[in-house]
């Protein structure tokens, strides 16, 4: 009987664990990257970008961050998860400012 | 700037908030711990109760640290330390909360009943126990925030104009 509950309890444990470890990201230098928007959290105007060599940057945009797409200056509404983008940023810090997203698609 | 910002800011509301489940939960264990010893009823249904009510301000200081990271993030030096604060933060709440499920189980199932109530009392510990462990750590990475990074704290000019 005790097996019968505990495993199913230490299952959701597990589970649960996995869910709650999140995604950690990295710091990179100043400059320009091209990846993949994997998270766009429209409240905090903040992007996640899995970039070509499998690093994953924060961006929380600022007044400055400028956003284009076919040259024309777009709302942050325009960011949708999964569409190629190129960012400049600025490492200051640690933390990392986007200078500018353009998207590519 | 010429005036002190308003006190409630939205960022004020997670170091309000966070200080509830740390100090039920902490004290909780301590219950539970002492119910694994002497299996008394002001143990047992105190730890449940502190761990309850924990939980529930767990997961309001999860909430609100949420609200307050989309608005400290853009001033920090270093935002990986809020990020791992904020991943903690989860495990923690979720530890703590299938510590609760363990415990309702426990209690409440009538399933389970002589000595094999022993593990789930064994198991239910462990979860706060190492529960307790990530909620000093979150804690600690929370301080560090505030204390290191001034994360949501309003920094007087130099002249202190703005107080006359």
């Amino acid at each position: 009987m005790i097996s019968k509950i505990l495993k199913p309890v230490a299952v959701v444990c597990i589970f649960f664990l996995f869910i709650a470890c999140g995604e950690s990201t990295d710091v990179v230098d100043s400059g320009t990257y091209q990846g993949t928007i994997s998270e766009v959290e429209a409240a905090k105007t903040e992007i996640y970008v899995e970039t070509t060599d499998n690093k994953t940057l924060e961006l929380y945009f600022t007044e400055e961050t400028k956003l284009t797409q076919n040259d024309s200056t777009v709302a942050f509404s325009a960011l949708q998860e999964g569409q190629k983008v190129e960012v400049q940023v600025e490492k200051v810090g640690k933390r990392l400012d986007p200078i500018s997203v353009k998207i590519l698609e | 700037m010429d005036q002190i910002p308003d006190f409630w800011r939205t960022e004020v509301f997670h170091p309000l908030s966070v200080h509830f489940p740390i100090a039920l939960l902490l004290i909780a264990f301590v219950f539970q711990l002492i119910a694994l010893r002497y299996k008394r009823e002001l143990w047992e249904v105190g730890g449940t109760v502190l761990l309850a009510v924990g939980v529930i301000g767990v997961w309001v200081a999860v909430y609100t640290g949420d609200l307050a990271d989309g608005i400290v993030s853009r001033n920090l030096c270093d935002p990986t330390v809020l990020k791992e604060h904020e991943n903690l933060a989860y495990v923690t709440a979720w530890l703590f909360t299938s510590a609760l499920v363990v415990d309702l189980l426990k209690n409440y199932s009538g399933l389970i009943e002589g000595a094999k109530m022993n593990y789930l009392r064994i198991l239910l510990v462990l979860l706060m126990g190492v529960g307790s462990g990530y909620l000093m750590y979150v804690g600690h990475l929370g301080a560090t925030l505030v204390y290191q990074q001034a994360a949501g704290v309003y920094q007087p000019s130099a002249d202190c104009n703005e107080f006359n």
